[in-house]
């Protein structure tokens, strides 16, 4: 009796204590402490009950400047594990400032997916930002829902409306499962409630922020629904002449379906953008994916593939791509791109601001960052 | 299919409770094969049924 029951209590401390960082990453919120133009935060449940009580059930942030104008919607983190796009979202929601029109951000699109890491990468939970103050701790995630949240995969997923067969696991992920469908898997549920969002919001631009491996020809890049191709053709000869960063556009593909920009483009009246920046941590050829990969991209064997001409974008491992020169590069993306919009649709014209890209290169991400310890706790929330 | 994904899910609990309960029932009771090894088995097995009280199922 007494071994059985020492042998119970072993068992006991192996399962809590094997699964602690599991319920870390389940558990951990992060902490951003939004600019006074905040109107509102409201959960997307909001626009579709179906995701209610989910862990899908994320915050969607409103800065309302109460003037007439545009609107976009910033999607961050579709996929948790390209870190550059939550991490842009919260340096908006801690720094924008709005005049004219609406911004809506939703910086934890798939929260579920932030909740796990990618199986075989062996990278870690989590990342840090050092800041005046001190570091800021975010999730780096996987790409896909977490099968905690959404079991089993099907043999084949089967994109709706088109009926397009997909791979497996493409039903946990969120980017395949545009526009969604209210009975679907949790998955398809998020999609249709973000879709349902853009359509009742009337939302006019969406900005889905993503990052891309330098091995991916789709690197650097705004992928745009064809309505949208003048305004990103626009908006990338200004970056790459102002800003002087390499920006392409390629206009969706109409039978590569699920993905935001063209089902967002399709099914709503919205027009839809994708952003991408050169991300070396999300490459199959690098070495150890560690937190340090993450925040500088530099590595040597993505140095040797740059040499052998087997990347998409330039590639220096003397400057690497931080993580500060990519969320610089999200953060003028976004910018130029509602600001073409105005430009080509005066009536959708918008006054917004946040940090430049050139402030971002100077004094880096976590000088834009607030600490929520010292701020006003009713612009404070987690993640 | 929502209601139906539910209820499977709850199912899921049901089941693993049960599970749970049988494997602690035969570590503590038994009437052949009680030696070390056996109750290390037996023990090993409960850990997928405790995950979900720490919510991990």
């Amino acid at each position: 009796m007494v071994r059985r029951m020492a042998l119970l209590a072993a068992v006991a401390v192996v399962t809590v204590a094997g699964t602690r960082e599991i319920r870390e990453l389940r558990t951990y919120r992060e902490t951003v402490v939004v600019s006074e133009a905040l109107t509102v935060q409201v959960p997307l449940s909001t626009y579709f009950g179906g995701i209610k009580g989910t862990v899908m059930d994320a915050p969607v942030y409103v800065f309302d400047s109460g003037v007439p104008g545009g609107s976009a919607l910033i999607l961050a983190a579709t996929h948790p594990y390209e870190p550059a796009s939550p991490v842009m979202a919260y340096v908006v929601m801690e720094n924008i400032a709005v005049t004219k029109g609406k911004v809506f951000v939703i910086p934890r699109a798939s929260m579920s997916a932030s909740t796990l890491g990618m199986l075989g990468n062996a990278y870690p939970a989590f990342f840090r930002v050092k800041t005046p103050w001190g570091e800021k701790k975010y999730r780096i995630g996987d790409r896909e829902t977490n099968p905690l949240d959404q079991w089993p995969d099907p043999f084949t997923f089967v994109h709706y409306p088109s009926r397009q067969n997909l791979a497996y696991q493409d039903s946990r992920n969120l980017n395949r499962t545009f526009p969604g469908r209210p009975d679907g898997n949790l998955t398809e549920r998020t999609a249709f409630a973000i879709t349902e969002m853009i359509r009742r919001e009337r939302i006019d631009l969406t900005i889905d922020v993503h990052e891309a491996s330098l091995g991916y020809p789709v690197v650097s890049t705004y992928v745009c629904h064809q309505r949208a191709e003048d305004m990103c053709a626009m908006a990338s000869m200004i970056l790459e002449a102002e800003q002087r960063f390499k920006m392409k556009t390629e206009v969706s593909p109409k039978t590569l379906r699920g993905l935001t920009h063209r089902e967002v483009g399709d099914f709503t009246e919205s027009f839809a953008v994708l952003m991408e920046t050169p991300e070396p941590f999300i490459d199959k050829f690098v070495g150890p994916m560690t937190e340090d990969l993450l925040l500088t991209g530099r590595d040597e064997f993505e140095q040797t593939a740059a040499e052998r001409g087997l990347l998409y974008a330039d590639y220096d491992i003397k400057t690497g791509a931080s993580l500060d020169y990519r969320v610089a590069r999200h953060l003028a993306g976004a910018a130029e791109i509602i600001k073409q919009m105005g430009e080509f649709y005066p009536e959708k014209r918008m006054d917004v601001s946040w940090p430049t890209y050139a402030e971002v290169m100077q004094h880096g991400i976590g000088y834009f960052l607030h600490d929520p310890a010292t701020a006003d706790p009713r612009r404070v929330f987690r993640n | 299919m929502i209601l139906l994904q539910e209820v499977i899910h709850q199912l899921y609990f049901i089941m693993a409770a049960l599970a749970a309960l049988l494997l602690l029932t035969r570590l503590f009771r038994r009437k052949s094969r009680r030696g070390l090894a056996y109750d290390i088995v037996y023990a090993y097995a409960i850990i997928p049924f405790l995950l979900p009280a720490l919510h991990i199922k």
